[in-house]
């Protein structure tokens, strides 16, 4: 094991804490006294481009060598200062993998284009959770009927983040709900199409800095041309998936590993706050206090070495559905821990809610949640482990 | 990552090719007889022969003394390794044990070659490590007399006492009094008097903080081993054992407590192999390696009576390992100055670096 980085990417590190300590904590405070993510026209989000940071969020379609570990590394100290400004951040985001690695060549150049030298903030979203099902990404009623014209879609979808905002959509649909997974495509769906409606943006718990918006179609007609790799991507994805890099491909989990960073960034700024308060209090002299950020500190130690590991091993092209499960589970339990822990030492001042630390035990509690639940990333490995069948 | 980082997760060469060669030697010739080596409360002598002919006693020796002078990375992986098939064997193999560390951080080269080498000449000797919760203001020369209640051994042919900011060696034999034992049997259970002359004293509380850091990987190590290998055993068996028509293991309820028991495994490997790289590369590792015994320490109290859980009936009776294997992760907990004093050491440094890299290349 090596765990050594240059440093220019220590320097990417203490940029982005200056960038965090200075515009995206105070952002992420005022979004969540607001209750509402700041609004599209906000400086912040003009600050993030006149920065080159949206530049440098198009650029990183390309999978380079080190890419993911770079991610987590870079994903853990941005989520540090403020988790969900960073999913409020302007640019292609979730969905520019998506379009990357299935999109056309046509698709590529129509809808990433537009973010490559973005002058006025500008956002895209990725639309997969329903109302009636989460998890169970195979169960989704969303349909899509292709028509002379094109396509229709009907259906609802939920919790979809910056869909609002959104300049398009990539929304999940089946076309055959007998095929389950297999019968799911991706659409462009743009905004202001006929169609696209009740877009309504969720009251949270925390992680307010961003929208997670609920919205329905109702025959919401798209052109031929904007279902994600074309008409004929099945076939071409069939060819390829019997490839020995096809089902390498498939065994990698990004997001997962994604998330966890995240939930890395979050726990450790709660244990910073939990440190700060029991250390100004004198109660770290006590050692139930003390032996309980003995653990946190370990837990999340523990938590960002099994992140580091799935990482490498996607920029290995080696399979991680275990590690980046495992490493998803370790990173929210310990961030919604160390926010807990974290109230409790603070005490009746983190119930007056005008605290940090009471921001952050509200935000973690979604790590847990998002990119598949921890009892779903049980299963997931369960399924590997003792073959837990479907 | 960018030109210049340096992020690997894998095993070295080497190691790989030492652990090969271990993992068949702990294939062929401990795991078949974990019981019967239990039961004569020592491993055969032809084994303890082929474990020195293949140089495996003699790892962590330096080059001029005979030994192959590798560092505390090898030493966690193949201690994982051996305990993989038996901890008590392991224990009992390596004849010097975790006393070399204390030796090389306070005597260095001239106190192993004084002290180690000899007794590795000698057929069957053993060292045993008293670790120690207070200093005895002692010097060369002064007499000593103690007891420790329980040492996995059945031979002291060189005694190794480490205190807070202290060590001493007493050589010649101590007295070992056998003592039922509650686990670890083939690496034999004593009682250890000791009275003599001190040959070797020291006081430096740097060297005892680094020695004791490697005591506690060593045998951190050696419970990520039997972990890994309970968790292993009541998976496999959870998936050909049937209840209410279909394998136990596919029951969520114990489908949720294996993926639990892997995960808690996984997460204390990497802590110990963590803290082995931070020494190798000469890094302050006080507080990782006492971190990662207390998370062994806690894995272990988890994964120990879940895997005899799993079981069932079969789990608590003497047929399965599974029984045997939470007996050894429980009294390993109790060896390298035990839990409470790591939790200790692991607490006492609350700006522990909370960094998402070990350092800059």
């Amino acid at each position: 094991m090596e765990l050594k980085i240059s440093p220019e990417l220590h320097e990417q590190v203490l940029a982005t804490r200056e960038w965090g300590q200075t515009e995206v904590r105070p952002a992420g405070l005022e979004a969540d006294r607001n209750a509402a993510p700041l609004p599209p026209e906000h400086p912040y989000f003009r600050k993030f481009i006149d920065s080159g940071r949206a530049k440098a969020r198009a650029e990183g379609g390309d999978a380079p060598e080190g890419r993911m570990l770079r991610g987590v590394i870079l994903g853990e100290e941005g989520a540090y200062w403020d988790r969900g400004m960073g999913v409020a951040s302007p640019g292609a985001g979730f969905p520019s993998g998506a379009v990357n690695a299935g999109g056309t060549e046509e698709q590529k150049e129509r809808f990433l284009g537009m973010f490559r030298d973005l002058a006025t903030p500008m956002w895209a979203s990725f639309a997969l959770t329903e109302p009636g099902g989460g998890s169970d990404t195979a169960a989704f009623k969303t349909r899509a009927v292709r028509t002379d014209k094109g396509w229709v879609l009907n259906g609802a979808k939920c919790f979809i983040g910056n869909a609002a905002r959104a300049e398009w959509i990539l929304v999940q649909a089946t076309l055959d709900p007998a095929k389950g997974r297999a019968g799911q495509r991706s659409f462009f769906v743009e905004n202001g199409m006929p169609g696209l409606t009740g877009m309504r943006i969720e009251k949270k718990m925390g992680l307010r800095a961003y929208e997670s918006v609920s919205f329905s179609l109702e025959d919401c007609e798209i052109p031929a041309e904007n279902i994600l790799g074309g008409e004929t991507r099945k076939e071409r994805a069939e060819g390829t998936g019997s490839s020995a890099y096809g089902a390498t491909m498939a065994s990698l989990n990004t997001a997962r590993v994604g998330v966890a960073a995240s939930a890395l960034g979050v726990a450790r700024a709660a244990l910073d706050e939990a440190r700060r308060f029991a250390s100004e209090s004198g109660s770290v002299r006590h050692s139930r206090v003390r032996d309980q950020i003995e653990r946190v500190v370990r837990k999340l130690r523990a938590a960002r070495l099994a992140t580091l590991k799935a990482a490498w091993l996607v920029d290995q092209r080696r399979g991680n559905i275990i590690e980046s499960s495992m490493a998803k589970i370790a990173s929210a339990e310990i961030a919604q821990e160390a926010g807990m822990l974290g109230m409790e030492i603070v005490g009746l001042e983190a119930g007056a809610g005008d605290e940090l630390i009471e921001k952050l035990f509200r935000d973690a509690k979604a790590l847990n949640i998002v990119e598949g639940t921890g009892q779903i990333q049980r299963v997931i490995i369960a399924r590997q482990l003792v073959g837990l069948p479907r | 990552m960018t030109k210049g980082d340096r992020m690997d997760f894998g095993v070295r060469d080497d190691d790989q090719l030492i652990l090969d060669s271990l993992t068949g030697f702990a294939a062929e010739q401990l795991r078949p007889n974990l019981r019967a080596f239990e039961a004569a409360r020592g491993v055969a002598p032809a084994v303890s022969a082929t474990f020195g002919e293949m140089g495996f006693e003699r790892l962590e020796l330096p080059e001029q003394l005979g030994g192959a002078g590798l560092g505390m990375v090898t030493r966690v992986l193949t201690n994982i390794a051996l305990a993989g098939a038996d901890a008590g064997a392991a224990l009992a193999l390596d004849r010097l044990g975790p006393a070399l560390y204390v030796l090389a951080a306070f005597g260095g080269e001239s106190a192993l070659e004084r002290f180690a080498a000899p007794m590795l000449e000698r057929p069957g000797a053993r060292a045993v490590l008293i670790v120690d919760h207070q200093d005895r203001r002692i010097s060369a020369g002064d007499r000593i007399s103690g007891r420790n209640s329980w040492a996995p051994t059945d031979r002291a042919d060189l005694v190794v006492g480490l205190g807070p900011s202290s060590a001493w060696v007493l050589e010649g034999p101590g007295r070992v009094e056998p003592v039922p034992g509650a686990a670890l049997h083939a690496a034999g259970a004593s009682r250890v008097a000791f009275e003599g002359n001190l040959a070797a004293a020291w006081t430096d509380a740097t060297a005892a903080a680094a020695a004791l850091a490697k005591v506690r990987l060593y045998v951190a190590a050696l419970m990520v081993g039997v972990m890994e290998d309970a968790a292993e055993f009541s998976r496999d068996y959870a998936q050909g054992r049937l209840a209410f028509g279909q394998p136990i293991a596919h029951h969520q309820g114990l489908a949720f407590v294996i993926v639990d028991m892997f995960t808690a495994v996984a997460q204390a490997r990497l802590l110990v192999e963590d803290a082995a790289r931070r020494i190798e590369a000469g890094d302050d590792a006080v507080q990782a390696s006492a971190a990662a015994f207390v998370e062994c320490v806690e894995a272990s109290r988890f994964v120990g009576p879940n895997g005899v859980q799993i079981l069932g009936g079969h789990g608590f009776m003497r047929d399965y390992p599974v029984e045997k294997a939470m007996r050894d992760m429980r009294a390993l907990g109790l060896m390298a100055g035990g839990l409470h004093r790591a939790r200790d050491e692991a607490a006492s440094h609350p700006d522990a670096l909370s960094e998402a890299f070990a350092g800059v290349a």
